[in-house]
């Protein structure tokens, strides 16, 4: 029979020596469960290099349009560039805001609608638009479909109302922009959530933006810092 | 004029996509993700929901356990279910007594537990330290409502040598009662449980009693259903408060009818002075909880609970988000782009399959083959990374969109596996664009999709350019784990598997694993006592080797019919048996009943793993009925000949998961006696697999999992035969398909 301290020692020996494979399966169990290992260890390691500050003079030297996205509940930001524009049955422009590391979010006339790549995403929302197309309607049924864990959808049906709370001028990174400040208050049997919209109706754009993404994603703030 | 289409599709530029300008000095300059959050979405408290907080889908929190794992309050269970699927497991210990424990959550309102325990200082019959195994069940009679308590009726240990066994009736009423020391000023939570014990549980201040019981038997054999004994003797009150003043804090105070007369009396593990347990709970994580005790009036007891939801991931499934399907120009508008004349030209269809693979394969498919006519499209391909079909399946129709002429409108999606076409997924292109951004994309796009059995192969079928023969080989380590020997209840052998796939045609595997052990204990477990041949208990004679070959196999699959799936394979085809196999199977694709047959010619290999046989030969096959019903249980029930001769049927019942997890139970009863059969009577196991993509949070197919049997015996074993035809089939069929189809879009 073996002693533990030897048991111990071939664990870490087969561990280490992890492996590798080739050809066109997937990898085994435990080369996949290894990478997971090795890649979080990395990620614990080494942390991202934190970006200067983005400010105006760098995003002059940049041609096109971006979207600054932040995850407020981790407080992660990213810089999206809109990769596909469409138009279809409903009303609004559908703009596909994307990552380089493939995360995207999606808006149909500024309002979110769907996000991929982010975990527990927003599969589709039913939204209802203002008759310009832009921003939310006055009021009415807001549809979530959320992803859970089960590889099914879960449905959150909340009642929204929109308030004008007036004209509001605001500055996104270090420029200033003349907007409408709407609000918009969302309630259902399983709680409550509140968006609020910065919109240039002349320009036909919304500046920035605080939206609720579901239950798993959570708010997600929206500035456009280039147009 | 298409390859214009294509031009503009593939290569991401153009009207259709706009990318990034500059992109290179974007990434330097911004950059960023938004991912690798994922486990934040733990950190909120299940405190439930508040009309003015935002919504959650954290559950509430469930059921503390008691020693035994089951809902209850300390020594003594209570009346409470766990949350549907709860999966938990925990170890508990006073007084020299350790149980380890499995819950499972059936249904909403059956539980089932496994344990395994150990009792230090037995010193009766032959052991110095006692471990044994039992099973209990749990069903609610009662749902509680305002007036009326949740009642449970409770069989403990109620197969297997019983030192635990014990019936009871249970209420719990849960009341809400002011908080305390809460973060959110949340309310608090009142248990009061009180109920009526039989056995083990009546042995305490028992008030009558109800015919005789007999009494515990170490020589038994166990195994059968004890119901001779349930609810008979002496039976016996016991209750119990548990008061949670906010959600991470328990305070447990119960009276137990448990006196515990063999371990106190016949041995003496501990002195019992008190029947009042005192207990004190704290949760540490959303998914653990630890407590420690005062018990019977001597000892400090220690109960860590650990509870999982399959239903509930570790990790939220984060998968790089999909290219959008492109917006084909309009036939009015540009009736040019939709011309139909590239049909002459018998280069197109290879140079259409040229551009998709590399974009499939990007996605973790593998394209097999391209059929295109003028409106129509087949593909047929391999899923290699997503264990949800529908995942796999939306993935090559946005792939198809991307590279099809506009004048191909509808597409056929074929996965298959091991050459084997699964099932047909039609959907027509102009659906695709339409509803991507739906509302509610999910069901409107289920609405129009079409669910068959592939036809088969049409003869101007494009073949994958460079696809076969394909060679695969990996070198990853194995865990190989034995359980439940008295001297030494875990074992286990570590080392690394090396293994060879070579394809040398659509349908045909060749395929071999040599294992080098690098360290372990199984070798030293128990030699085989059994009066049958020994078809599986001679495992420790096959520990024995460090180099062994684990399999080499030759295989060939096909579709024989509609509806039908038939494999061959030869060879070495598990660690201790070779030979022959064949099985049939029919599956339509939107039947929840399948019925198969197999039968093989097998025999029982060296110990020493290498190429030679021993000198036992059997026939032995089974005609097999699986049924899928609502809910993901899924029954099979298998009748054959087994390993060692013996005729009999095999019943197993798994609740499947849409997300791949599977907890199941299974039991054969055969021909051979109780006493040829040995210790447990009959053959009998639980099972389970998880998706490692359920931790890791990113797509895999593959899954970890394993199968406990009580005691492994000689009887009731089947031969194990890779690549069985159900598992291949069953995800790539309609149901498993519609109630995953939330991935379709991702």
């Amino acid at each position: 029979m073996m002693r533990p301290a030897r048991l111990l020692a071939g664990l870490t020996a087969a561990l280490l020596l992890a492996g590798c494979s080739g050809g066109v399966d997937a990898p085994t169990l435990q080369l996949q469960v290894i990478d997971a290992a090795r890649e979080a260890i990395s990620a614990r390691t080494n942390p991202a290099a934190e970006r200067p500050p983005v400010t105006r003079a760098v995003l002059n030297t940049l041609d096109g349009t971006f979207m600054e996205v932040t995850r407020l509940r981790e407080d992660q930001t990213a810089f999206l560039y809109p990769s596909y524009t469409t138009r279809d049955s409903g009303p609004g422009e559908i703009v596909v805001w994307r990552t380089d590391s493939n995360e995207t979010v999606t808006v149909r006339g500024g309002v979110l609608i769907a996000t991929r790549g982010l975990g527990g995403d927003l599969l589709s929302t039913e939204v209802l638009l203002a008759g310009s197309g832009l921003g939310p309607a006055a009021g009415g049924a807001r549809i979530f479909q959320i992803f859970g864990g089960n590889n099914a959808q879960t449905t959150l049906t909340l009642a929204c109302e929109v308030t004008d709370l007036g004209l509001e001028t605001i500055e996104i990174i270090e420029v200033r922009h003349a907007t409408r400040h709407l609000r918009e208050q969302c309630q259902g049997s399983s709680g409550a959530i509140t968006n609020d919209y910065w919109i240039d109706a002349g320009r036909g754009l919304i500046w920035q933006s605080r939206q609720w993404a579901g239950p798993h994603v959570g708010y997600l703030r929206l500035r456009q810092v280039t147009d | 004029m298409f390859q214009a289409f294509f031009n503009k599709t593939v290569s991401g530029v153009g009207p259709v996509f706009r990318s990034g300008p500059g992109r290179a000095l974007v990434v330097v300059l911004l950059g960023g993700a938004l991912a690798g959050g994922a486990a934040l979405a733990q950190s909120q408290s299940g405190a439930g929901a508040r009309r003015d907080a935002e919504p959650t889908l954290v559950p509430l929190p469930p059921p503390s356990l008691n020693f035994y794992g089951s809902p209850g309050i300390i020594d003594m269970p209570s009346a409470e279910m766990l949350p549907d699927g709860q999966f938990t497991t925990g170890v508990s210990s006073f007084g020299g007594q350790t149980r380890y424990n499995l819950t499972f959550q059936a249904t909403p309102w059956m539980s089932a537990t496994f344990r395994y325990n150990s009792i230090q200082d037995w010193n009766m019959g032959g052991f110095d330290t006692y471990y044994d195994r039992s099973f209990d069940l749990r069903f609610r009679l009662l749902r509680e409502r305002k007036y009326i308590p949740e009642v449970t009726v409770g069989l403990q240990d109620f197969v297997g040598t019983g030192i635990y066994a014990g019936e009871y009736v249970v209420a719990t009423k849960r009341f809400e009662v002011p908080g305390w020391g809460g973060r959110f000023g949340e309310t608090g939570r009142l248990k009061l449980t009180a109920g009526i014990g039989w056995g083990r549980l009546g042995s305490y201040g028992s008030i009558g009693s109800s015919g005789d019981r007999p009494p515990y038997d170490p020589t038994s054999l166990g195994g059968e259903p004890a119901y001779d004994q349930w609810f008979r003797g002496p039976y016996a009150p016991f209750a119990g408060i548990e008061w949670q003043p906010n959600e991470k804090l328990g305070l447990k105070l119960e009276y137990s009818s448990d006196d515990y007369v063999t371990e106190t009396q016949d041995a003496s593990i501990f002195e019992r002075r008190s029947p009042f347990n005192f207990g004190v709970e704290y949760q540490v994580s959303p998914r653990t909880r630890l407590g420690a005790y005062y018990m019977y009036g001597s000892q400090f007891g220690v109960n860590l609970q650990i509870q999982l939801n399959p239903k509930q991931p570790v990790t939220q499934m984060r998968i790089p988000a999909p290219q959008p399907i492109p917006q084909r120009p309009s036939q009015s508008s540009n009736p040019d782009a939709w011309t139909t004349a590239w049909t002459g030209n018998a280069s197109v269809p290879a140079q259409l399959r040229d551009l998709l693979a590399p974009i499939l394969l990007a996605d973790g498919l593998v394209l097999e083959s391209l059929t295109v006519r003028a409106d129509t499209a087949e593909l047929r391909f391999r899923n290699i990374q997503y264990l949800s079909f529908a995942n796999a399946v939306g993935r090559a129709a946005r792939a198809m969109s991307r590279v099809m002429p506009p004048s191909v409108e509808t597409f056929r999606l074929v996965p298959l596996s091991g050459g084997m076409a699964l099932s047909a997924t039609t959907v027509r292109r102009s659906d695709l664009e339409a509803l991507e951004f739906d509302g509610n994309a999910t069901d409107a796009l289920l609405a129009v999709t079409a669910f068959s059995d592939a036809p088969p192969l049409s003869a101007d079928a494009t073949p994958a350019a460079d696809l076969y023969p394909d060679k695969s080989w990996s070198l990853s380590p194995y865990f190989s784990p034995a359980y439940f020997d008295p001297e030494q209840p875990f074992r286990v052998d570590v080392g690394l598997t090396l293994r060879g796939t070579y394809r040398p045609a659509p349908g045909w595997i060749i395929s071999g694993a040599i294992r080098q052990r690098l360290a372990g204990n199984v070798d030293g477990g128990p030699p085989s006592n059994s009066v049958l041949p020994h078809v599986r208990t001679d495992q420790v004679e096959y520990a024995q080797y460090g180099t062994t070959l684990n399999n080499l196999f030759i295989a060939r699959q096909w579709r024989p019919g509609r509806n039908l799936y038939a494999r061959v394979t030869g060879g070495y085809l598990e660690t201790m048996y070779g030979g022959l196999s064949t099985e049939l199977l029919w599956k339509p694709v939107s039947s929840n009943l399948a019925l198969g047959v197999e039968a093989n010619y097998v025999k029982k290999r060296d110990f020493n793993q290498r190429l030679g046989f021993q000198d036992y030969e059997v026939f032995t096959g089974h005609g097999t009925a699986y049924y899928e019903f609502a809910g993901g249980y899924l029954a099979q029930l298998s009748v054959g000949q087994y390993l060692a001769g013996d005729v009999g049927a095999t019943l197993s019942v798994d609740r499947t998961f849409d997300n791949g997890w599977m907890v199941g139970a299974f039991a054969t009863k055969t021909n051979v006696s109780a006493e040829d059969f040995g210790e447990g009577s009959f053959d009998k196991g639980i099972r389970f697999r998880i998706p490692i993509n359920w931790f890791l949070g990113k797509p895999s197919q593959q899954t970890f999992g394993t199968t406990i049997r009580p005691v492994q015996r000689d009887g009731g074993q089947m031969v194990s035969v890779p690549g069985r035809l159900y598992g291949q089939v069953r995800l790539a069929h309609r149901k498993a398909l519609t109630n995953q189809w939330a991935r379709v879009w991702e």
